[in-house]
């Protein structure tokens, strides 16, 4: 092997952290080499995670509209709509949204390397590449940003064919007349919420007694009512014992309690593990937590200082949104360049069906830190924008000081929540008083008038 | 110097062989067989999500050479359980219903399909490595996350055009005169069996994924695959692994390594290693469905 090639910035990973780490390098000026394992750049966001499952989900509403649109319209869909045409969709997305990653890399000057990355010592990489041979680069700064994939417990022998995890649960090319889906987290109320739309019988299991436990209690009631109204049942308190394929067209989970559930596949979303294993982390003294997690401070700078990690392997949020900005932030810390304001008031977007989106304190939250609380609630079906889309459904819940005077948090439930809580971001990051929301006008019809109905509820039991 | 004399007389075979051939997939009205109507209701049933156990067992129970051989697989003993299977819903419960349904259209369509005397031997190889191929797509399905069901029948019936070939060729002799020699077959597969099994797939109205592999699953062709499924791409490297397993490649494990194909899947030399382990399952199990 020759010596290594000297660089300013090395990059491991291209997932949406490693790629704003990346571009940031360059924006400074600095020689920057992108090492991915696959062909592609993205990760799983791009390939097994973040498009492909809002993709699908997309295609799923609009299939529903569509099929809405027949009794309107009179006229008949195929009965045979295959989800091989939902994920031919989904084919392209993902080949258009690559290639806008790799073009963006390309346009930076980035030297993007196709190879695993393993450390020989704390600056200097090894690139394992495909063909069997491999290169060598080093750099005084590097960002790990390898990722996660879905996790396997011990006791689920996932086959891919008939047991499934979240990556192969994309492979699908017809529709299972049941599912059971193992976990109750985001990335099993959002499958299962899409495979229900689509007429699937689909059975939801987990110790949690709701789903989504992290997220307001109203929320994730509206998301278990319209989850329910689909044909979906959610069984808490419930742990998996077994989980079996009978040999020819079910598969069978046996719960702790004895109970039996059968159904053709199961999709098994029980969390998330680091990618480590390729890294040789003991070459850099970095040491992962018990969780396989890479421990960081605020800067996401680890215990070696010049080594930084961002996104999943440093554990959560594990948003795509916050992986970014932890990529962009790591490099000017490194570099000692001004980030700017640390990010408050991150919000958080579920896709479920109906979208769940939360940013700011909860009620339980906003009690706790104020000794109470004041909430105002808007409907979407009170809204004429709703009514008008024919929302049933959604729900806005806005979060106040004991007073009902200042604007603490926001959750919303329903279609379009993950762009209408951008508002009450806004209205955080600069304190907005809940007044501001009545004194103000907004476009008629639209969403965005809830904010106005929910603070008129806050102010409604101030003067009482 | 006794090849001077013979060269041109095969060589003058596979001319008018080839013309032959040529002429009869060009034609609009091409005389390739039907499929039998046993083989296109099993192959409608696995793809039918209210399919079970005792539909494919009535189904299969209509063609008692097809219930024979499945049965004898299912005691075999790369499959065999502890207690004998003697029941075809038995079977099926124990193979499972897509691998059953893949093979019962293959041994339906081997056993009665097309007109191939004289070739038993060779046919029977053909049908080996269609399997090995369609056993070793599963597995490299399952490593990438694609549809492992759709990479086994991809693989099954991806060299369908070659036994099609052999079909029309015998139309073209007179049944009482020696078969053409294997070399003239091999080089006329060569160059059409593509075709032919493009045109008998789109005539037995095969699932799109298997047109599509069936047409491009050759290493200079997979990339025109367009579907997600990636089965002309999974089938490209899965019919070389089945060459090395059956000793009919000209590769070796090393210079695989070393095919587009394995590149563009992304498997590096551990991810071909842990595929190769998987030879003697994969031999074990073309061994009980055909030995």
């Amino acid at each position: 092997m020759t010596s290594p090639t000297p660089f300013d910035l090395i990059v491991i990973g291209s997932g949406p952290a490693g790629q704003k780490a990346a571009i940031q390098g360059a924006k400074a000026g600095k020689r920057v080499a992108l090492i991915e394992q696959t062909r592609e750049v993205g990760g799983a966001c791009v390939y097994q995670g973040t498009i492909p499952s809002k993709t699908l989900r997309e295609s799923a509403l609009q299939m529903v509209r569509f099929l809405q649109a027949t009794e309107v319209f009179e006229f008949r869909m195929r009965d045979d709509v295959k989800i091989t045409s939902l994920m031919t969709r989904l084919d392209r997305v993902v080949r258009a949204h690559g290639k806008f990653m790799k073009d963006q890399l390309t346009r930076n000057g980035i030297d993007c390397f196709h190879g695993r990355a393993g450390f020989v010592s704390d600056q200097e990489v090894r690139i394992q590449k495909i063909d069997g041979t491999a290169a060598l680069v080093t750099a005084p700064i590097i960002i790990i940003a390898t990722g996660s994939r879905p996790r396997v417990p011990d006791n689920i022998p996932i086959d891919h064919e008939h047991i499934l995890d979240s990556d192969s649960i994309l492979s699908l090319v017809y529709l299972p007349k049941s599912l059971t889906v193992l976990g109750g987290g985001v990335i099993a109320s959002e499958y299962a919420s899409i495979f229900a739309l689509l007429g699937v019988h689909v059975t939801m299991i987990d110790t949690a007694d709701r789903p989504l436990k992290f997220l307001d209690q109203e929320l994730t009631d509206e998301f278990c009512e319209a989850f329910e109204k689909t044909g979906g049942h959610y069984r808490g308190g419930q742990k998996i014992g077994t989980v079996q394929w009978d040999g020819y067209s079910k598969v069978t989970t046996v719960l702790e309690s004895g109970e039996t559930l059968e159904s053709e596949k199961v999709l098994v979303a029980l969390g998330r593990v680091s990618n480590l294993e390729h890294l040789n982390l003991q070459a850099t003294g970095i040491h992962p937590t018990t969780r396989g997690l890479i421990p960081v401070n605020n800067h996401c700078q680890t215990t070696v200082p010049h080594i930084y990690a961002v996104g999943d392997v440093i554990g959560p949020p594990s948003l795509a949104s916050c992986s970014m900005e932890q990529g962009r932030r790591a490099v000017c810390h490194a570099l000692g360049l001004n980030s700017g304001v640390a990010p408050e008031h991150i919000p958080m977007g579920i896709y479920t069906i109906p979208e769940m989106s939360s940013v700011g304190l909860s009620e339980q939250e906003a009690t706790a830190k104020y000794g109470g609380a004041t909430v105002g609630r808007a409907r979407f079906h009170e809204i004429a924008r709703g009514q008008i889309s024919g929302m049933t459904n959604g729900l806005l819940k806005m979060v106040a000081d004991p007073k009902g005077e200042q604007l603490l948090g926001i959750h919303i439930v329903g279609e379009g929540a993950t762009e209408l809580i951008h508002i009450g971001q806004m209205g955080l990051l600069h304190n907005m008083p809940i007044d501001r929301f009545i004194d103000n006008i907004f476009n008629f019809p639209t969403l965005a008038e809830t904010y106005r109905v929910a603070a008129l509820d806050i102010a409604k039991q101030r003067q009482h | 110097m006794a090849h001077s004399t013979i060269t041109p007389l095969v060589q003058e075979e596979r001319e008018t062989l080839r013309s032959f051939i040529a002429d009869q997939l060009g034609r609009g009205n091409l005389d390739l067989p039907l499929l039998p109507v046993v083989a296109n209701r099993v192959l409608l049933l696995s793809s039918d999500p209210d399919a079970d156990a005792s539909k494919l067992s009535s189904l299969i129970q209509q063609d008692q050479a097809l219930a024979g051989q499945i049965l004898r697989i299912a005691n075999s003993p790369a499959y065999a359980t502890r207690t004998p299977i003697v029941s075809l819903q038995q079977a099926i419960t124990w193979l499972g219903l897509t691998m059953l349904a893949g093979l019962a259209f293959s041994v339906s369509v081997q056993s009665g399909v097309f007109h191939t005397t004289g070739y038993e031997k060779e046919v029977r190889k053909l049908w080996r490595h269609a399997l090995a191929t369609g056993l070793f797509g599963k597995e490299i399905a399952r490593r990438i996350r694609h549809n492992v069901e759709n990479a086994f029948l991809c693989g099954l019936l991806h060299t369908i055009g070659k036994p099609a070939i052999l079909h029309l060729l015998s139309q073209s002799r007179d049944q009482s005169a020696e078969p053409f020699s294997w070399t003239t077959v091999e080089s006329l597969f060569e160059e059409f069996h593509v075709m032919a099994g493009s045109k008998l797939a789109t005539v037995w109205q095969l699932p799109d994924p298997v047109q599509e592999t069936i047409r491009y699953y050759q290493d200079d062709q997979y990339h025109q695959g367009l579907s997600p499924t990636k089965g002309a791409m999974i089938t490209c490297l899965a019919h070389h692994l089945a060459s090395i397993l059956l000793g009919d490649s000209m590769h070796d494990e090393n210079s695989l390594l070393t095919l587009p194909v394995v590149q563009d899947l992304n498997f590096y030399p551990e991810d071909m290693t842990a595929l190769l382990e998987l030879r003697e399952t994969v031999k074990a199990s073309v061994e009980c469905f055909l030995p």
